[in-house]
């Protein structure tokens, strides 16, 4: 059986290798090593699963530093960590799914953002839930700011002919009740209660 | 004195200033004076030492301000709705310590506590704005890059300011604090031209971000007793950090600032969501990386700053602009660093144009 501290060495050094191998900013190694040494482990095994660019790992390891965080303080009876984070049962899902490794690195990215960002997601959600119910046609398209991150609400249409420019116009004058609804739940509207 | 300083420079060319002689004849004997060519090298930041911008604050520089002392806030822009606020640089830098400040970024590279020896000059500036435009009414502060009142007590610049207001009928004086530090106010007379403003935020901000800050209540406090002595009251619910519980926690503070101080009685509140560029959200979580309030539900904004989102913080201004204008319709009410659309969202009316709201928060 090897000592704890030989099992620490060798993960720093597979934590090197990696960090060498994709190139990792210094100040990122810095942090990763510093962690305690079932985050330092938790960590490389999310890299080598996913095969991760240097981008996702630095993006997962900041959202997942920043859960932790959140979820300290949320709740001080739990001792929150980047290996209890890992092992949360819709990450565990899909470090342990059979699809592809980049497929899944997006996957586990999104699943992270749902996590870090709760009320985002779900004003995100209910948005994209109305946008659906105003069943526009194809040449429609509603475009919300990304990440909710301004107050503006772009309509593009998409034609090709003046009938069908008609024709879609005419149902985006139809929906401008839904829109204007839409248009106001950006705008922070009461009946967003239930997803703030 | 409430802060602690661990040393003090002074620049050669002012060390027989009325503000020399006044620091160094309050000061505890504990902390070192010396005297330096320069106070901008000074006041550069100290590269073996960690945090170098936390250093600065308790390294005192008395010098000479070699640029104008005037100058329109630097939050201004063609973005954003503006209140008209002029800034008067006094000091730079500022003994507290808020894990939000953007000063963390903005005086990265000189974070030595600039205090300007020849202040007087600010004087002969403010009156070319009178004599410029003698029709409008101007709001100036000194609490953008320093707080306005946190050294008061051994600089003795409030009450010259004071004085120098007093007497200015187109100018007004804006004393911006998250201090208790009033007692130098007192007993002098603003004729109207000074306000004290406050910024304030619920227990759970102040405790987990605003350090060495005074508590609320007792900012309040303070508030109320310098209203007792003549002066007008402001107040800037800004940043508003939108955690869970936020908007019970604002209301709340509302509500025990208003039992407190009659809402007629209050010349503005102004308000603001957090915001952070790439760079300040950077070196505010390396040096406050256990500090929640830095982590929440912000997303990059168009602007390039890290913002609340944006239905989450429209929310929360609605909700306490609502309760603003229940408690008083007349009471003057704002927001910073927003767009012309947000103000219209919030306030369902366009945003004034900077000198016509200026002019409203300047007016007595």
């Amino acid at each position: 059986m090897s000592r704890p501290e030989a099992n620490g060495a060798k993960t720093d050094d597979a934590i090197r290798q990696w960090s060498a191998a994709r190139h990792l900013p210094d100040a990122r190694l810095r942090r990763w090593l510093l962690l305690a040494h079932e985050d330092r482990v938790a960590l490389l095994e999310l890299a080598e699963t996913l095969r991760l660019r240097t981008g996702q790992f630095v993006t997962m390891f900041e959202l997942i530093e920043e859960i932790a965080l959140r979820e300290r303080v949320s709740n001080r009876s739990i001792n929150v960590t980047i290996a209890t984070t890992l092992a949360r049962g819709e990450i565990r899902r899909i470090l342990d799914a059979s699809g592809s490794a980049p497929g899944r690195a997006r996957e586990l990215i999104d699943a992270l953002r749902t996590i870090r960002f709760p009320r985002l997601k779900r004003v995100t959600a209910r948005l994209a839930a109305e946008v659906a119910a105003l069943r526009l046609p194809g040449g429609v398209k509603v475009v919300l700011p990304k990440e909710l991150s301004s107050d503006e609400v772009r309509i593009e249409i998409s034609a090709h002919g003046g009938p069908e420019l008609e024709r879609l116009i005419d149902a985006v004058a139809q929906a401008r009740m839904g829109l204007g609804r839409m248009a106001d739940l950006i705008g922070g509207a009461d009946s967003l209660d239930d997803e703030i | 004195m409430k802060f602690e300083l661990d040393a003090i420079y002074i620049e050669e060319g002012v060390r027989t200033s009325a503000l020399a002689r006044r620091v160094i004849g309050t000061v505890p004997p504990h902390v070192a004076v010396s005297y330096v060519a320069d106070g901008r090298e000074a006041a550069r930041p100290i590269v073996e030492v960690e945090d170098a911008f936390g250093a600065g604050k308790r390294r005192m520089v008395i010098m000479r301000r070699r640029a104008p002392f005037l100058m329109a806030c630097p939050a201004g822009s063609p973005k954003f709705a503006c209140c008209g606020y002029l800034v008067l640089t006094l000091a730079s830098n500022c003994p507290m310590d808020c894990g939000y400040c953007f000063l963390q970024e903005y005086l990265a590279d000189n974070p030595g506590f600039q205090v300007y020896a020849n202040y007087v000059d600010a004087f002969d500036e403010l009156e070319r704005l009178r004599r410029s435009a003698s029709a409008r009414e101007f709001r100036v502060g000194t609490g953008e890059l320093a707080d306005s009142l946190a050294f008061d007590s051994i600089t003795g610049i409030g009450r010259d300011l004071v004085e120098y207001f007093a007497g200015r009928e187109n100018l007004t004086l804006e004393l911006k604090t998250k201090t208790d530090e009033i007692e130098d106010l007192i007993g002098i007379d603003p004729k109207g031209r000074t306000l004290v403003s406050w910024t304030l935020s619920p227990e759970r901000v102040f405790r987990s971000t605003e350090h060495r800050t005074a508590a609320p209540a007792a900012r309040i406090d303070a508030a109320r007793r310098v209203l007792e002595a003549g002066y007008r009251v402001a107040f800037h619910l800004d940043p508003i950090i939108a955690y869970a519980g936020a908007e019970r926690d604002y209301l709340e503070l509302i509500e025990r600032l208003f039992d407190a101080i009659a809402p007629a009685r209050i010349a503005f509140i102004s308000m603001g969501g957090i915001r952070m560029t790439p760079a300040l959200r950077a070196t505010a979580r390396r040096r406050f990386p256990d500090d929640p309030m830095l982590v929440g539900e912000e997303v990059l904004g168009p602007d390039g700053r890290y913002r609340t989102f944006t239905p989450l913080r429209l929310k929360l201004y609605a909700a306490l602009s609502e309760r603003i204008k229940k408690a008083d319709a007349k009471l003057q009410t704002y927001l910073c660093m927003e767009s012309a659309s947000v103000n219209s969202r919030v306030f369902g009316e366009a945003a004034l144009p900077p000198a016509v709201l200026g002019a409203r928060l300047a007016g007595n």
